[in-house]
């Protein structure tokens, strides 16, 4: 009984010590170095292309990033599919059908080679898409996680970090299938996680109201961020990796400064009272896109705080958005089973 | 916190004794978050209009005259 309660007085010691050496640091606020920015004029997207074919809600899509598949995405719907879909053309490159339909996450390799998926069956299935016979096959079932599958996402052909409803991250080597470390620090359900630009940190939203940084090699979680009041559901880095974008159902989205570890700034309205569920920084980072359970993404100037512009057109939650690698096209997916893609 | 085990609540003051000692910059960097977003706003598509002239995703014309 003593041993706890004298290391949970140090915990609250050493708290109270992160916040002094963060106020310490503090000598701008973004308000301040932006006091003189004009704001962004209205921002108006179009919807160029609806991708019909899922059944039932969609709760993940992700772009492929290698120049070959720059403008394909995957998504994942409860109707037991994973399509990979040609955002041009509209057509369906591969339509995967999974074991279990309880899909919460998709990922697209950097390479192109591959997309993952998984959920509730608490694994990552990880596909192949250039099998020799043109088939898209299971190569891997990365199984040890004894919660639900939240998010994944790939560092390359050979491994993938995912994030988990028992608390944890874990990369795993998926030629082995093995776990190589668990990420351990959380107090609640991991529900989202995004990767540095240089791939060496990722970052994990949960349940427990915090985002944590991790720094994958070391394996040591090197910052946590507070200040939501409620589930982070949605993270993602802003384009230079030096700061972190959360969203929450507390309905705002915070920007972190990774360098000065403190957070800069919230963005909300007394408008919207709903909780966020995906976001995506545009190329500069200048735009927030972010979607909510009000079935909008509203659109956000990330120096000025302010909304510059709303997406409208789902006719149900906004689960997930992201904008291509080359910022040229922002998609939304939604439980009401379209993807839509805007620009 | 009070869910945590002895062991867990160990590493929980591990973890936060690494991460005080981790080393903070001024928020100088504020200012160059700033600098760089302003620098990056002319390529980004949804900001420059120049950049959508040749959108891929719209539609050209439906008829072509042969």
């Amino acid at each position: 009984m003593g041993e706890m309660e004298e290391l949970r007085k140090e915990a609250d010691n050493l708290k109270d010590q992160i916040t002094e050496a963060r106020k310490v640091v503090q000598d701008t606020t973004l308000q301040e170095a932006v006091a003189g920015t004009t704001l962004v004029g209205r921002v108006q997207l179009k919807t160029r292309k609806t991708l019909r074919g899922h059944l039932a809600k969609i709760y993940a899509m992700h772009w492929g990033t290698d120049t070959n598949c720059s403008k394909l995405c995957v998504s994942a719907s409860q109707d037991g599919k994973l399509i990979v879909w040609d955002t041009l053309t509209t057509n369906k490159v591969s339509a995967i059908p999974l074991k279990s339909s309880w899909v919460m996450t998709c990922a697209y390799a950097p390479s192109g080679n591959m997309v993952a998926c998984g959920g509730l069956d608490n694994m990552c299935s990880i596909y192949n898409l250039k099998g020799k016979d043109g088939n898209v096959k299971v190569m891997r079932e990365l199984a040890a996680h004894t919660g639900y599958l939240s998010c994944c996402r790939f560092l390359s052909d050979s491994e993938i970090i995912t994030s988990s409803g028992d608390c944890t991250c874990v990369l795993w080597d998926i030629e082995t299938g093995t776990e190589k470390t668990i990420f351990a620090g959380h107090l609640g359900d991991c529900m989202s996680l995004a990767v540095s630009p240089d791939f060496k940190m990722f970052i994990s939203g949960a349940c427990d109201f915090t985002a944590k940084l991790w720094d994958i090699r070391e394996a040591s979680c090197r910052q946590t961020f507070s200040g939501h009041e409620s589930d982070i559901n949605a993270i993602g880095f802003f384009p230079n990796g030096n700061a972190v974008i959360t969203g929450s159902d507390d309905a705002t989205c915070k920007l972190y400064d990774l360098r000065a570890d403190q957070e800069l700034i919230t963005y909300q309205d007394s408008g919207i009272m709903c909780g966020v569920t995906s976001l995506a920084p545009s190329l500069s980072g200048r735009l927030l896109l972010a979607g909510y359970d009000d079935f909008n993404v509203n659109i956000w100037d990330m120096l000025k705080a302010e909304r510059v512009g709303v997406l409208a057109g789902h006719d149900n939650r906004v689960s997930c958005i992201g904008v291509s690698s080359d910022g040229m096209a922002c998609c939304t997916g939604s439980w009401d089973s379209f993807l839509k893609i805007w620009n | 916190m009070e869910d945590l085990d002895l062991p867990q609540m160990k590493r929980e003051v591990e973890s936060l004794q690494y991460q005080l000692a981790i080393n903070r910059v001024s928020s100088i960097t504020v200012t160059e978050l700033v600098k760089w977003i302003e620098g990056c706003v002319c390529d980004d598509p949804f900001l420059n209009p120049e950049l959508m002239r040749a959108n891929p995703w719209v539609e050209k014309g439906k008829c072509v005259i042969l």
